[in-house]
């Protein structure tokens, strides 16, 4: 209250604390338009939904807008010389006496922002060129509903990403939840998708909160939320171990919950193989290579924060070994390829976060970098099959797709995409994941040796599941049925359509990149000491720098740890490789020789009394949902049943309409005051004039004899 | 003397204006009666422009006013505000005769036009309250207030062939007779008790008697407390609110919105000059600040309960500008810096959002006749989309449903009262305004969400300026919050005192 009368009082528009750390750079105010030119073409996709258009204009809007971010992030990439503020626009600024809270419409670029930002606007224009053949069967209806979302995506990412303060990271946080939902819930006739939207939305809420909380404290604590103010003020309280309370100690907990939510790991992962109900492209883009990083790019960009408590870090790797692991296993028994996508990605990113919580934040970034190329591919290839075969996902229901005339693409590339994903040797995903995977083994930490086991049977499993989809469907003999999304075919006499050129370009044009995404790990560095590569190098000038190779990260020199009585590092390049041989030769063995043993197994397994749960518990997600369902949802519901009841008849029936009655009622005792005639009204007029008036000239009298009744009275008892 | 003569351009060009309106209305030509309400908009128009212009001129001198500044926030948004109330009343006035003479079936006659006369006695009030705020001494004040009063009662009789507005008008003069000896009595006093008839002199005198201890003289309180009441009349409050609700619902909707804000300003801006001159520092005198505080919490509750039983809109809104006084009495109460920047800023709100609502209702006909029915605005929204939302915007913003303009006005002045130590009064502000979310919420779902019925179907848009009125002051209801922080400096600017 103090703060906005202030504000009432004050003149506005004082300039803002100057901060002597910030370079700022208006040069660069044509970087606005990364974030611009999206909303632009949502702006410009709500005209042509209002003019009804019915041709691919909304898709080459949006195609030609995000090119531009696209090619204006390359620009400030190539101009870029270290970190700096590009101020847009004063957003909020409240200032009272003892304090302010500030947060401009202002762009922080650092080489963390645009590795991000490279990636999220090339492939976010990419995926849309793909979209605009993939979702034609829609033109003129959804059409240019699904690229508005693309756009809104688009802007709110660049926010997240982009934003200078943590407040703008909230606001494109919460603009990216709410193009998820929009776009999951695309085909909002079909109730599994408008359920999915909803389970995303409310699961997210839970981080979502954990945010608004973390930012809550960052600002009671730190006096800001720009991110270099933070880091100045960290940096001047390093050595005051009491400073803050017990409240700063909170504040990675708080910021690991959000990104948790966003970023699907234990226990809020649930959302996002649902989300798969969405149109492919979007579990491209969104729900694979972009937003779902946005939980890693919030822990790096905080990640000094996250040494304020000694075990914040070690939460985050067992929380994301356990999901890893957890995700692999449920993904290995599912029958629909995009679902068993769905789950390798939260299993991926459990890999991103366990390499955040080993400290190699370095290693975490290059995955994402990576998972994002070749995941992308994946369910670009998912999506052409889905578009193909009528929707037919499962993959017991598809083979042979490479001998099939016009599929060839589609299965080659899928190829890459599953040899980078099972972490062949020497693709992209094999440097990113043993990055992650030798530093469990080399920083000390609760159990960090046994999260590493943990995490390198996880890659055996990565590589079985991700080669079961590859075999099954691509290779063997020709077969098909088609899906259930036949538009008025009919089933027999179906014949799959194979992509057209939009789609088999962008195939082609990111599975290039899938393979090419090895090379940054090999470039030459700059800095002194440092090694991995460009990735490192964009980390570098970040708070992310915690956590790179190379560079100390608090353990002291001697930190290498060993194992088999190896160099991490160099063991990890053989261990991985051996374990990803494994695993795709039992899927070679299991999906391609011999298909019947995969059931004969099954059925073994279902057989016998002793083992029947764990294939029957692998198939059913391990009863994650149902344990929410019964242990949060059905409460909650009871609840509010119970107070729906309550509200429905003490509050409306009892309280509400009671209070409401009462005005009323004395409403009417003054109606006759307004009866019409002047004479009354003046005699009313003056009457209560001279009554207010006397009550007050002779108010010390009258208060003095109440004072002398109430002596009197008082005397009397 | 030709400094002060330069310091009234804004109320010259009024003037003129006003001697222009009537010519122009009783002209042969209808192209030309028919373009009144442009000229007093020019006229208005250009009297807003010329504001700045008088205020940044270094020729004039303004410290021998109680507040120096004043003038300029206050006739600049008047004018402003005017502007939209002249709209509001486009092509209502005359409209059967001017209908008749266009179709031949009736002949000009000069005696029975009244557009003329209407917009040109509209300027000459819109001068009045201009007055108002320039004024040195009490006699100014009285004769500036009264120049606002006067040309209403007769807006008020304007419709001729309606009885209920003949009544009306009796009624408003008066009871506003009456007041006004109420307070030229006040006045009196005031200058039997200070010697003095200029506002600086008898502010001076008033701090001497208040330094010295005894306080204000006897003479000199009930001085202040008659003139008060005289001029709570005019801003309708209560005891004195009770002509409001058959004036404003006898008169036609423009004339309604007119009165409940052109009037209600002078009356606020009398007030808070009268009250200056004894000044809050040293804290109003008990009895003064008593009976404030009384009559804005009388005024807050008869207001909004009276609102709740009413089947008339005009009636139902009439009661809610009794009302909306009672909020802004607690700006002055809690006085300067917060309370009257307060208060100035809502006298824009409300003035604006007011006139969109009675601009909606005066947009609309039933066959003819006026809408004044509640159930005649059922259904709006399949009629005319525009103007139902513009009329749940207007109520929305005077109910002050975040984020509509009137609520960062209702939130200005509950913080002001808050610091200043009115928490009584704000927890009774706050229920009273809970309480007047029941009809202010019953005119928005009649009109956005009840069905048609028999009576409403009959009714029709039939004026388009009234509705732009409408439209703009609903623009300005959403889009006004954005120019609040700049509002804020400038009625920061307002109430500066003299160096």
């Amino acid at each position: 209250m103090n703060g906005l009368m202030q504000l009432i009082s004050m003149p506005i528009g004082m300039p803002a604390v100057p901060i002597d750390q910030i370079i700022n750079a208006p040069q660069f105010a044509w970087a606005g338009f990364i974030l611009w030119l999206p909303l632009l073409s949502l702006i410009l996709c709500g005209v042509c939904a209002a003019m009804k258009v019915k041709t691919k204009l909304p898709a080459i809007i949006t195609i030609l807008s995000l090119a531009g971010a696209f090619v204006l992030t390359a620009m400030l990439f190539l101009n870029y010389e270290g970190p700096v503020t590009i101020h847009l626009f004063d957003w909020i600024q409240s200032h009272w006496s003892d304090g302010a809270f500030i947060a401009n419409f202002a762009l922080y670029v650092d080489s963390l922002t645009l590795l991000w930002m490279l990636f999220v606007t090339g492939l976010g224009t990419l995926i849309a060129v793909y979209a605009s053949e993939y979702m034609e069967h829609d033109l003129g209806k959804g059409y240019t509903r699904f690229f508005a979302g693309v756009s809104v995506f688009l802007f709110a990412m660049g926010c997240l990403v982009m934003g200078d303060n943590l407040l703008m990271l909230y606001l494109g946080w919460e603009g990216v939840g709410f193009a998820s939902y929009w776009l999951i819930g695309y085909f909002y006739t079909k109730p599994s998708a408008v359920a999915a939207a909803k389970k995303a939305f409310i699961v997210n809420r839970i981080g979502d909160l954990g945010l608004a909380l973390a930012i809550y404290l960052i600002w009671s604590t730190f006096g800001s939320v720009q991110y270099d103010v933070i880091t100045t003020a960290m940096e001047s309280h390093q050595h005051d171990a009491a400073f803050g309370g017990w409240t700063v100690n909170l504040i990675p907990y708080l910021l690991m919950l959000a990104a948790f939510g966003k970023s699907a790991q234990l226990p809020l992962y649930v959302w996002l193989p649902d989300a798969m109900e969405g149109p492919t492209p979007v579990s491209a883009l969104i729900h694979a290579a972009t937003m779902v990083t946005a939980g890693v790019y919030l822990i790096i960009r905080t990640y000094p924060l996250f040494f304020l408590d000694d075990y914040a870090l070690p939460v985050v790797a067992w929380v994301g070994g356990l999901t890893a692991l957890l995700a692999a296993t449920i993904g290995m028994a599912q029958y629909d390829i995009k679902r068993i996508m769905a789950y390798s990605t939260v299993s991926q990113l459990g890999y991103m976060f366990l390499g955040l919580g080993v400290i190699t934040s370095f290693g975490a970034a290059y995955h994402v970098f990576t998972h994002a190329f070749f995941k992308a591919v994946l369910f670009l290839t998912c999506g052409a099959i889905m578009h193909g075969f009528a929707g037919q996902l499962d993959l017991r229901k598809l083979s042979g797709l490479r001998h099939m005339k016009g599929w060839k693409i589609v299965s080659y590339t899928m190829l890459i995409g599953c040899l980078c994903l099972a972490g062949f040797p020497l693709t992209s995903g094999y440097f990113s994941k043993d990055a992650i995977l030798a530093e469990a083994f080399v920083t000390h930490g609760p159990g960090f040796k046994v999260l590493g086991w943990i995490a390198i049977f996880t890659a055996g499993l990565t590589a079985y599941y991700t080669f079961r989809v590859w075999f099954r469907v691509c290779c063997g003999e020709k077969m098909y049925e088609a899906g259930d999304e036949l538009h008025g075919e009919d089933p027999a006499s179906f014949h799959p359509h194979a992509p057209r050129i939009a789609i088999n370009t962008v195939l082609v044009i990111v599975s290039i990149g899938a393979v090419l995404a090895a090379v940054p790990y090999f470039t030459e560095n700059t800095t002194e000491g440092l090694h991995g590569g460009w990735v490192a190098e964009m980390v570098n000038d970040s708070p992310g720098k915690h956590g790179l190779p190379g560079m100390a990260h608090g353990h002291g020199e001697d930190h290498h740890g060993s194992i088999l009585g190896m160099d991490p590092h160099k063991a990890m390049y053989y261990i991985s490789a051996t374990v990803g041989f494994i695993g795709i030769a039992i899927a070679f063995f299991f999906h391609l020789l011999n298909r019947k043993a995969a059931d004969k197994v099954r059925s073994k397994l279902l057989s016998s009394r002793t083992t029947r749960w764990l294939p029957t518990a692998m198939e059913h997600k391990w009863y994650v949902d149902e344990v929410y369902i019964a242990l949060i949802r059905s409460p909650l519901w009871i609840t509010g049943k119970v107070f729906a009841l309550f509200d429905k008849y003490i509050i409306d029936m009892l309280i509400v309409n009671g209070t409401a009655a009462m005005p009323r009622i004395i409403a009417k005792w003054f109606a006759p005051l307004a009866n019409g005639s002047v004479q009354s009204y003046g005699v009313s007029m003056v009457g209560g004039a001279l009554l207010v008036g006397l009550l007050m000239l002779f108010m010390p009298e009258i208060v003095e004899l109440i004072q002398y009744v109430s002596a009197q009275s008082g005397g009397g008892q | 003397m030709v400094d002060r003569l330069f310091l009234l351009t804004p109320e010259f060009i009024l003037l003129f204006g006003a001697i222009v309106c009537v010519i122009a209305g009783l002209s042969n030509l209808a192209v030309i009666r028919r373009r009144v309400g442009f000229i007093a908009c020019g006229f208005l128009l250009a009297s807003a422009v010329s504001v700045p212009f008088v205020y940044n001129s270094s020729a004039v001198e303004t410290s021998d006013a109680l507040f120096p500044h004043l003038g300029a926030y206050v006739k600049f948004f008047t004018a402003i505000i005017s502007i939209i109330l002249v709209m509001a009343a486009g092509g209502l006035i005359d409209r059967n005769y001017e209908h008749a003479v266009a179709k031949g079936k009736d002949r000009f006659h000069a005696l029975r036009s009244s557009g003329g006369e209407f917009h040109g006695l509209l300027l000459l009030s819109v001068t009045g309250l201009m007055l108002v705020c320039e004024a040195r001494d009490l006699i100014w004040l009285f004769l500036a207030l009264e120049l606002v009063s006067l040309p209403t009662y007769v807006m008020v009789a304007m419709s001729r062939w309606s009885r209920i507005a003949q009544e009306a008008a009796m009624k408003y003069f008066f009871l506003g007779a009456m007041s006004a000896g109420l307070m030229l009595y006040g006045f009196a006093l005031i200058y039997v008790s200070t010697g003095s008839l200029v506002l600086q002199e008898i502010s001076a005198t008033f701090q001497a008697q208040m330094a010295v201890g005894g306080g204000l003289t006897f003479f000199a309180i009930i001085g202040v407390l008659l003139s008060l009441f005289g001029l709570c009349y005019k801003i309708a409050a209560a005891p004195l609110h009770l002509y409001a609700p058959d004036v404003y619902q006898g008169t036609a909707a423009p004339v309604t919105a007119f009165l409940a804000f052109i009037p209600k300003t002078a009356g606020m801006l009398a007030i808070i000059l009268l009250l200056s001159m004894i000044g809050w520092e040293r804290g109003l005198p008990p009895v003064i600040e008593m009976s404030l505080w009384v009559i804005a919490v009388l005024t807050m509750i008869l207001g909004n309960i009276g609102a709740l039983l009413q089947q008339s809109t005009q009636r139902m809104l009439g009661y809610s500008s009794i009302a909306h006084s009672g909020y802004m009495l607690m700006g002055v109460i809690a006085g300067p810096p917060l309370g009257l920047t307060a208060v100035f800023i809502y006298l824009v709100i409300y003035g604006l959002t007011n006139t969109g609502a009675f601009a909606t209702i005066a947009s609309l006909t039933k066959e003819g006749h006026r809408v004044d029915r509640l159930e005649d605005i059922a259904g709006l929204y399949k009629h005319n989309p525009l103007a139902a939302s513009s009329l749940a915007i207007s109520s929305g913003s005077l109910l002050g449903i975040p984020p509509l303009f009137g609520f960062w006005g209702k939130l200005l002045l509950f913080i002001a009262a808050i610091s200043a130590g009115q928490i009584l009064l704000v927890v009774i502000a706050a229920l009273t305004s809970a309480v007047s979310a029941w009809y202010y919420l019953k005119i928005i779902g009649l009109a956005i969400l009840s069905p048609l019925t028999e009576q409403s179907q009959r009714v029709t848009v039939a004026l388009k300026w009234p509705l732009i009125a409408a439209i703009l002051s609903a623009i300005i209801a959403i889009g006004g919050p954005f120019a609040l922080s700049s509002m804020i400096v400038d009625a920061n600017q307002a109430m500066m005192l003299p160096e």
